[in-house]
């Protein structure tokens, strides 16, 4: 990259001011004024949660769960609900905000037995991710979860939900994860959530396409 | 033990399973099969079999055959070929003299005039060369030389009544078991549906067990709407090691259909007026796991009622019982109880060294079977030892036995075996060496004793056997459920192999 009339300008692009624009019950619109690599002052346009509190990093956490059963396929746990933004359905793996004073971990345990009445264990927790960082700071844990189908308390699970709550739960194998999904899509108006699909793209290479020289491939 | 040493062969298991609910399921079907499989290994080593059904209209249908041990014949490259199954049926095969022949393995695969159907078969056909001409008479090309390949194509004819597009399978089950009496325990799989059938005298075992979640096997909390899926198999032993529960037997005659939406008994058929049905007597003296549950008692006890029954009947001035490991020790503690004798182990045995008679001569099969044994001599040295085997047949492989104890210190050495004599050959399955080799046809089964060198030697004779397997059947008649008539007597054992009276008349 030759910048050679100029060798003094490469800035570390930095946040100068804040201001907000509109504030909802849950969201809020700000105005941020930024300096750009080039030295240049710009204003962006962020949407914010209002629920995230100082000290924290993460807005929530994704859950995502593996239903394990005896002699059954391990099958992955998704929430399918009506979300107003869309005006649609999504397939979305089961999410929640941090309370006060909860732990990533805690929270995903708590969502998915709110959302879908499964208890889980913790098994791994992925650093802060950001979600949608052209629009929004949001960010989140994921954390991963194994629910022990075989636990008397997970074979008739009972949602609880609160009031204005639509939650239907999906599951769907791991074996041939992708080609499930898209067989959702084709039979429903059903909008997928981009974490899902690439996690079953995912799942699918590292299945069952054995790692290949992409020269040797024919 | 004798049975294991001279190669005396059930031909072979069944298994099969049907996933309940939504499909495709989330049962891991394929893993199902080969583990049921696996707990019917000793019904069968030679090769092993799976076909699974998609249950699609049409159904796409997977098979895995393999030779040797399900272990061996099943690796994961083969489960990964069969995890689309919602529906399977499989087999173990019994060992034979003959070349390995994978192609005859079961399950058969034959397409008819209404798709695909699968077919595994435990049993021989009475009748199977008289069924033969006819079946070639009739136009049909038979490949190999085995009794499932006639079952198979008996099932393709097409019935008399058979609407052009409509297949009838009850008419065609009926139609093959008109055509031959006995034995058969059958599973066909045809789309989405696996057939169970037994045959009209129950020759072969058959029994339904319910998949329900792991937590819920020992509770008596399974619903219904637990059920995750239907598995039948040969033996109930299968069961436990799956997660099911035991549900019931196939009768004598029965044809079951097990779908997605469960288990539907179609129509009895029924034996010739007067006909008792005939059990294998031999499932209960040996072939069967001792866990296993026929006609609603455990196998083990029964044997331990057959050690009961004979000291009753053949008592022995003694100071220790024993056992030849391990498939007679449930009649040796049966012994002991009833005699008031101290149970002790004499014998230790070598579990990685195989079946004794594939060695050449006598001589060498006699070492064979001392490196098979060795003997705990602190437990019965000075001592007078009764020795419960479940079976003598060549007599050749209880006296090294003797030997070995007398010369670890052995007193006297009494022989007790805890079944008749086998003297006639067996056509029903039971692959019985010919007469003339059974040592209770040959002059020198007059002085047994002597000739394998023991004190004395008795058996259980043909009525206590009866009796001791007979006893512990609380009246079946019951509790059963009987959608045709059921004829003649509810309860009735095969003991054509100790008596010479067959079941049925056979054809040549």
């Amino acid at each position: 990259m030759s910048n050679s009339e100029d060798p003094k300008v490469t800035t570390t692009p930095h946040i100068v001011k804040e201001e907000l624009l509109v504030e909802g019950k849950w969201v809020k619109l700000e105005k941020t004024t930024y300096v750009d690599q080039a030295g240049n002052t710009r204003v962006w346009e962020t949407a914010k949660r209002t629920t995230r509190r100082s000290n924290t990093e993460a807005d929530g956490v994704g859950i995502i769960a593996l239903l394990k059963r005896t002699l059954h396929k391990d099958c992955v746990v998704m929430v399918k609900q009506f979300r107003p933004p869309l005006g649609s359905f999504t397939l979305e793996f089961p999410a929640g905000l941090i309370d006060k004073g909860e732990t990533a971990e805690a929270a995903a345990l708590r969502e998915l037995k709110e959302e879908t009445g499964y208890k889980g264990e913790v098994v791994g927790v992925t650093p802060v991710t950001c979600l949608d960082p052209g629009l929004s700071n949001s960010t989140t844990h994921t954390v991963l979860v194994n629910i022990n189908g075989d636990d008397v308390e997970n074979i008739h699970p009972v949602q609880q939900l609160g009031d204005p709550e639509f939650v239907e739960v999906i599951l769907l194998p791991l074996d041939g994860f992708q080609a499930k999904i898209d067989d959702l899509l084709r039979r429903e108006k059903i909008v997928a959530d981009a974490k899902v699909y690439i996690f079953a793209m995912g799942m699918a290479q590292a299945f069952f396409k054995p790692r290949e020289l992409p020269v040797l491939k024919q | 033990m004798e049975f294991e040493e001279s190669g005396i062969g059930e031909e072979c298991g069944v298994f099969g399973c049907v996933a309940a609910g939504e499909w495709p399921t989330q049962l891991e079907v394929a893993q199902v099969l080969t583990l049921g499989l696996v707990a019917l290994q000793h019904r069968g080593q030679e090769s092993a079999g799976v076909v699974t059904s998609n249950g699609a209209s049409p159904p796409t249908y997977t098979s895995h055959k393999g030779m040797g041990l399900v272990s061996s014949a099943f690796p994961p490259e083969a489960l990964l070929k069969l995890r689309y199954g919602n529906l399977g049926i499989c087999h173990t095969r019994y060992s034979t003299t003959g070349i390995s022949e994978l192609q005859n393995c079961q399950p058969f695969v034959v397409d008819t005039l209404h798709g695909k159907i699968a077919v595994a078969h435990n049993g021989e056909l009475v009748n199977a060369r008289a069924l033969r001409k006819k079946v070639m008479r009739h136009g049909v090309g038979l490949s190999t030389g085995s009794d499932s390949e006639l079952i198979t194509q008996l099932l393709a004819l097409t019935p008399p009544m058979e609407e052009l597009d409509t297949p009838d399978w009850v008419a065609r089950i009926k139609n093959l078991m008109t055509e031959t009496p006995t034995s058969y325990s059958l599973l066909i799989m045809f789309k989405d549906v696996v057939y169970a059938v037994r045959d009209p005298y129950g020759n072969r075992p058959l029994c339904i067990g319910r998949l329900v979640p792991i937590s819920k096997l020992h509770s008596t909390g399974a619903e219904e709407e637990d059920t995750e899926g239907w598995v039948v198999s040969s033996e109930s032993c299968s069961f436990q090691s799956i997660g099911a529960k035991y549900y019931r037997e196939v009768l004598p005659g029965e044809i079951v259909q097990i779908s997605k939406h469960g288990v539907q008994s179609l129509t009895i058929v029924p034996r010739p007026e007067g006909d008792p049905p005939a059990f294998c007597i031999f499932e209960y003296v040996y072939f069967a796991r001792p866990d296993s549950i026929f006609e609603g008692q455990m196998v083990y006890t029964v044997r331990q009622r057959c050690g009961q029954q004979l000291a009753i009947e053949a008592p022995t001035d003694a100071d220790v019982v024993s056992t030849v490991p391990e498939s007679a020790t449930p009649a040796a503690l049966g012994y002991a109880h009833q005699s008031g004798l101290p149970y002790t182990e004499v014998l230790c045995k070598n579990r990685y060294v195989g079946r004794t008679f594939i060695q050449p001569n006598t001589r060498l099969r006699q070492l064979g079977v001392a490196k098979k044994f060795g003997v705990l001599t602190d437990n019965f040295a000075g001592k007078r030892v009764v020795l419960i085997d479940d079976s003598i047949v060549r007599g050749n492989t209880i006296s090294p036995i003797i030997k070995l104890l007398r010369e670890a210190g052995a007193t006297e050495v009494h022989i007790r075996v805890a079944s008749p004599p086998i003297k006639f050959p067996c056509y029903m399955g039971i692959n019985i060496p010919t007469k003339e080799e059974l040592i209770a046809n040959k002059p020198e089964f007059k002085d047994i004793a002597g000739y394998i060198g023991a004190d004395s030697v008795e058996y259980l004779t043909v009525e206590g056997l009866v009796s001791a397997v007979q006893e512990g059947i609380a009246s079946l008649n019951k509790d059963k459920i009987s959608s045709g008539s059921v004829s003649g007597k509810m309860v009735g054992h095969c003991t054509a192999c100790l008596t010479g009276k067959y079941p049925v008349e056979l054809e040549w």
